[in-house]
């Protein structure tokens, strides 16, 4: 209880210092948790319940992520998401998995590091979208869209990773049960839902939070893949009433969140050996670098412009929440602090990349007056 | 004119518009309840944004829209764009004195123009919906509802005559 309560002190106070900064905190969580973890001073180790806050952490990231997946809406901008997405997941992804593998890494765990390597911090794009005032730009739409496509990748990895133990078939059957069940209830149900979100005492709020830790712990006695039931559920219910939900779970989700990451860093060694920290730190620099050809070549083919895939690279940089959830899921502890450096590497160079895109885009195309692209017709 | 909106989730949704001389506007109501307002001027690349909180946005949407033009002519335009576009016009005007001393009744405003006398300031105090036998008396400022056609007819036939 008391590592808990001091780990949270020492995030609320980096994030007053990041916050005026305007830099993104998660990699700041992380470095707290490694200093005052396993690989620092070891002041704070964990326990029963700074697990269970954790699991609550990660948990309310996944429907967070949920909340935000409109079926419909991906369904009628597939072209925009599809081409896009594609160019990003095949780079980065063998990129990722080729220098994890080359590192001496297994081939689970390199497929592990190549998904972590691969996902970029949805929140970090998005809050450099809106705190550099680039929404108005024409790469903003397509970075919006690659996020999504990232989270759709990730679920399909989360569904695929986690139950490759069981017998495929049957997890595939119990899963479409399950999830057609609590379809139909959320469908009947939804009216006297809506009406109970509207409440202004405790009900909302003890709802969302039971209905999250209720579905988990079900997924979890039966045996069905939890985080992606409960990234689906988020969808689901997201369909009643979105905001709501978002209001009534952001308060876990915020503080929880913060928990998850500090711990990440508490429980991660760096020092575990077996793989050097050079070698860590080449994946790090590598994660920048295949980003940036990622970017360069979605640049080229959607806006046919390469300052667009500098802009697009700059904002894809960080690696951030989804890298960790894979690691805290599926790594090793070797994993996790090769996970843990990429994300403090990419995101602090992510937030300057993003901040200053404009200066980067001089220094790389060495053209201080390049002829404005022309900008998309707009259809009437 | 050419305008888009579009929703881009996890950041708001958007709306952009292209005027005819090629300026770029651009309005973004943001998840944090924040709106920013982006201008690009044709043919230059980097827009000028300013925040909004949501009451300085609505403050600035009203004098656009010209709500406020005079003080004994105000007039808001209210479109309902989820019912096909409904539109309807509020108008404040002041009765003068060849109108005075008549009622509701006699002016027949309805029956002639369509337009509805939904209140009337006298003074210190308000009368919302008058009844037909109500009695007008000049300086009075009524609030008159109706399709801005049906508005016009009104000021020509009933405040013009």
């Amino acid at each position: 209880m008391e590592g808990v309560v001091l780990a949270l002190v020492v995030c609320l106070l980096l994030a007053l210092i990041t916050k005026r900064l305007s830099l993104p905190t998660i990699p700041f969580y992380i470095i707290a948790g490694l200093l005052i973890g396993q690989s620092g001073l070891n002041l704070v180790g964990s326990d029963d319940i700074s697990v269970f806050l954790t699991e609550l952490g990660l948990l309310f990231l996944l429907f967070f992520m949920g909340l935000e997946i409109k079926p419909d809406k991906i369904w009628k901008n597939q072209s925009a998401i599809l081409t896009s997405g594609v160019i990003d997941l095949n780079v980065n992804m063998i990129i990722g998995f080729v220098a994890a593998y080359a590192l001496g890494f297994s081939l689970f765990d390199s497929l592990v590091v190549a998904a972590a390597f691969f996902i970029s911090s949805t929140a970090m794009a998005l809050t450099s979208l809106v705190e550099n005032r680039k929404l108005l730009m024409r790469e903003s739409e397509t970075i919006v869209w690659l996020m999504i496509f990232e989270d759709i990748v990730l679920i399909i990895l989360l569904a695929a990773i986690g139950s490759s133990m069981d017998n495929p078939v049957f997890l595939v059957l119990k899963l479409a049960a399950v999830l057609s069940v609590v379809y139909l209830i959320i469908r009947i149900g939804r009216v006297y839902i809506a009406t109970l979100l509207k409440r202004d005492d405790e009900l909302p709020v003890l709802l969302t939070f039971s209905a999250v830790l209720g579905i988990a712990a079900f997924s979890e006695t039966i045996g069905i893949p939890v985080s992606f039931v409960v990234i689906a559920f988020g969808a689901m219910l997201g369909t009643i009433d979105t905001e709501a939900f978002e209001v009534h779970s952001r308060p876990f989700k915020d503080v929880f969140l913060v928990v998850f990451f500090v711990f990440f860093g508490i429980t991660t060694n760096l020092f575990t050996g077996g793989i050097s920290l050079l070698a860590i730190i080449a994946i790090s620099i590598l994660a920048i670098v295949s980003k940036f050809i990622s970017g360069m070549v979605i640049g080229r083919v959607i806006h046919r412009n390469s300052s667009s895939g500098i802009e697009i690279w700059s904002n894809t940089i960080a690696r951030g929440e989804f890298s960790i959830a894979i690691a805290a899921l599926y790594g090793s502890p070797i994993i996790s602090g090769t996970i843990a450096t990429m994300v403090i590497v990419t995101s602090v160079v992510g937030a300057f990349a993003a901040r200053y895109s404009n200066g980067l885009k001089r220094l790389l195309l060495r053209t201080g007056r390049e002829i404005p692209p022309p900008r998309v017709s707009i259809p009437e | 004119m050419a305008l888009r909106s579009i929703n881009l989730p996890g950041i708001g949704t958007k709306y952009e518009l292209e005027t005819d001389k090629g300026d770029v506007v651009a309005v973004f109501f943001l998840k944090t309840g924040n709106i920013q307002m982006y201008t690009l001027e044709h043919d230059t690349q980097t827009p000028s944004v300013a925040e909004l909180t949501d009451a300085e946005a609505r403050r600035l949407g009203t004098i656009l829209t010209g709500a406020i033009m005079e003080a004994d002519r105000e007039s808001v335009e209210i479109a309902f764009s989820a019912l096909s576009d409904l539109r309807i016009s509020v108008h404040t005007y002041v009765i003068h004195r060849q109108m005075a001393g008549k009622s509701l009744e006699d002016l027949k405003i309805r029956a002639k123009t369509g337009v509805t006398i939904i209140a009337v300031s006298r003074g210190d105090s308000n009368v919302i919906n008058p009844p037909p036998s109500f009695v007008f008396q000049e300086g009075d400022a009524v609030v008159a509802i109706g399709e801005s056609d049906q508005l016009k007819n009104f000021e020509r036939d009933i405040m013009g005559a």
